[in-house]
């Protein structure tokens, strides 16, 4: 499948500008919140399901099972900022989530969060891809999640190489197996 | 030493933009004793500033201007708030840029003659040839240090390049090269060699990279007849009666209106705010705006004809380590109208650390299908088709009826519709990327869509006959004698080569043009 017949059905924001914008706010650790719902009861905008199923939404969005809970609450730790703060922001969650439980209710039994199977969760959003609230959580969450210099050596990234005089002489050119 | 000028002083040649072709144009005006005032709309940074960090020096020297999109090229639903990818700094996008430099080829020049009459195109000769510019492009490349040149030796070739050269060679490609790089190979110039650090368009770190910023901006400004204002954002070129520049006004750091005299103006924006800025400084005797007679100004928008092909290898290659485009394919760049288009392209390597590529692979993308990609990524290799994009009237940059900036000037919108030829051009690239990879064993390919692009051109074309476009073969207006344009808006054609090199060389050539004609007070 060619990914870009895929994309091209797709009118979104400028997923590039906003992700600039809103990396300053994404360096937020954290304990584990799919791991750990008291941890997510502090938080003063979104119920502790919610910021689970918030979680749940973002690792579906950008599945990597390589990556720990904590690269995903990273990502989402500007949005529940975000949510506590701005009612509207708050409202567009609530309310988006609310559509992935009724969906995957109907269909699974579960709320979407406790929705144990994949296929179902994926079809619940693909019911929402085109709306509002899957672009918020999408363009907001993409920078931040990938932006983590300490996630990258898991995607075989080393970063950056300037303070290490570069790839001179750390192999640019050690490709050897054509 | 910096020089400073009087805002009355009439005697200076006002440059508007650092980059390329205002940058290089300050500094060989200056160089021959003419006094210059260059107004560049964005901040003075240094090198020092520069960091390995992709998001945060895109945030820091990016054009975020608000602009609005129309048509159908897929940046209007990909990006459509952000349609190019140009800075706003003191050396404009020559800091970010990754430094191929191509020269164009003789039938580009000439694209009206060789390639017939294209429909639903406008296509033009220049009114130059390859033969003119040749002595240019070789001073440029002297000027820019480019590898490859003038005995200047070429960079090495990296693991991406090993990719795309054993591929190209299993297809029956044979115009393989180390790119020409505007990137020094061995210390020069009073700048470092390149390090292979691979971060190219977050701003070289070590300096080998060649940008306005650190060459040509500092050394006009030695020369004492040179003084550079930053967050001077130019709203309006001012004439008189008989049709002349008198000077522009602009908006200073503090946002205060300024009004900056000039003897002549050169035009150096890039190629949506330089037709913008004619268009809002229309006026009773210019009532489509200044040097528009022609109707030409804002038209015929070329951004280069693009797509990127992504190979995952069961093998590491560890494409971001080195120099990102320091390897090409040209086989596919010549006038062959039996493959289904004319124009060329050429396969020029990309690579992209993991925020950068996360992000463009497939925007809007989800799913198990696009991470898996992006699992991959360690055994990525890519390379970018690069080719002609036709000039067409309605691919253009207008002014927003409504929308205004905060200086209250109307905002631009740019309007593109893929061309059938671009298409084809496109299809035929995507499709040779990634027999290329198959080649070599690639266990599966991606096509990428166009980025927002960092090559856009041919809005202020050069004609010979005025009627046909904005400026004449020395990028003088054909409307306005003491008005240049100094910028790629003046291509008449787009080639399939990256235009920061016929930039710099025709910069070079319109400032003999300029002070000879000073000298001989013709402006």
């Amino acid at each position: 499948m060619k990914l870009l017949d895929w994309a091209s059905k797709f009118t979104r924001r400028v997923f590039i500008a906003r992700g600039a914008t809103t990396l300053a706010a994404a360096a937020v650790a954290g304990k584990s919140l799919l791991a750990d719902p008291a941890a997510a009861a502090d938080s003063p905008g979104l119920s502790a399901q919610q910021s689970r199923a918030l979680l749940r939404f973002t690792r579906d969005l950008f599945p990597h099972d390589r990556l720990p809970d904590a690269a995903y609450e990273k990502a989402v730790a500007p949005l529940l900022a975000e949510a506590a703060s701005t009612p509207a922001t708050k409202q567009l969650l609530v309310d988006g989530i609310a559509q992935l439980d009724a969906s995957t209710r109907t269909s699974g039994g579960e709320t979407y969060m406790r929705t144990k199977d994949e296929g179902v969760r994926v079809a619940a959003i693909r019911q929402i891809e085109s709306g509002a609230f899957f672009a918020k959580i999408y363009g907001d969450t993409i920078t931040p999640l990938y932006n983590q210099p300490d996630m990258w050596a898991k995607f075989g990234y080393q970063g950056p190489s300037s303070s290490l005089g570069g790839y001179l002489h750390r192999g640019f050119n050690d490709l050897d197996w054509l | 030493m910096p020089a400073t000028f009087d805002l009355n002083d009439s005697s200076v040649v006002v440059i508007i933009g650092s980059g390329a072709g205002g940058g290089t144009l300050a500094n060989e005006l200056a160089q021959k004793g003419v006094s210059v005032v260059v107004l560049e709309a964005g901040k003075r940074i240094e090198i020092s500033d520069f960091k390995n960090d992709e998001i945060a020096m895109f945030g820091l020297f990016s054009w975020f201007d608000p602009r609005t999109t129309s048509g159908t090229w897929s940046v209007a639903k990909t990006s459509p708030d952000l349609p190019v990818w140009t800075c706003k700094l003191v050396g404009g996008t020559t800091v970010h840029w990754a430094a191929c430099a191509l020269r164009f080829q003789e039938h580009e020049f000439k694209v009206r003659t060789r390639y017939g009459d294209v429909s639903g195109a406008n296509l033009m000769d220049w009114p130059i040839d390859l033969a003119e510019v040749a002595p240019y492009y070789d001073r440029a490349e002297l000027k820019m240090g480019v590898s490859g040149t003038h005995d200047i030796p070429s960079l090495p070739i990296n693991n991406n390049g090993k990719v795309l050269f054993a591929g190209a060679k299993k297809i029956g490609y044979t115009k393989l090269q180390a790119t020409k790089m505007a990137i020094n190979s061995e210390p020069r110039a009073g700048r470092a060699g390149c390090q292979q650090a691979g971060f190219c368009c977050q701003g070289c770190t070590f300096g080998a990279k060649w940008s306005t910023l650190y060459t040509e901006i500092p050394a006009a400004e030695a020369t004492g007849k040179c003084e550079v204002r930053p967050e001077a954002q130019v709203l309006h070129i001012e004439h008189n009666s008989a049709g002349k520049v008198t000077g522009v006004v602009y908006a200073d750091s503090s946002g205060a209106l300024q009004r900056q005299k000039a003897r002549a103006v050169a035009l150096a924006a890039n190629s949506i705010e330089s037709p913008r800025l004619l268009l809002n400084s229309s006026s009773s005797q210019f009532p489509q705006g200044l040097a528009n007679s022609s109707g030409q100004v804002g038209c015929n928008y070329m951004r280069h004809t693009s797509g990127t092909v992504f190979a995952i290898f069961d093998k590491p290659v560890h494409f971001y380590r080195g120099t990102p485009q320091s390897s090409i394919v040209m086989d596919e760049a010549r006038l062959d109208p039996k493959r289904g288009f004319v124009g060329g392209y050429n396969l020029e390597l990309i690579a992209q650390g993991l925020p950068s590529f996360a992000l463009n692979l497939a925007p809007g993308a989800w799913g198990r299908e696009r991470a898996s990609v992006i699992d991959s990524y360690a055994n990525v290799a890519g390379l970018w088709v690069l080719g002609e994009d036709l000039p067409r009237e309605t691919n253009r940059i207008t002014l927003h009826p409504d929308k205004k900036d905060k200086f209250g000037m109307p905002i631009p919108n740019v309007h593109s519709d893929d061309h059938e030829n671009d298409i084809a051009l496109r299809n035929h690239g995507y499709a040779q990327g990634e027999a290329l990879y198959k080649a070599v064993g690639a266990k599966r390919t991606v096509r990428v869509p166009p980025f927002p692009a960092s090559h856009n051109m041919g809005t202020n074309r050069m004609s010979a006959n005025p009627r046909d476009g904005v400026v004449n073969r020395f990028g003088q207006a054909h409307d306005v004698p003491n008005l240049f344009v100094s910028d790629g808006s003046q291509f008449t054609s787009s080639g399939a080569e990256n235009p920061t090199l016929t930039i710099v060389a025709l910069a070079i050539r319109q400032a003999e043009y300029i002070a000879q004609q000073l000298a001989t007070r013709a402006i």
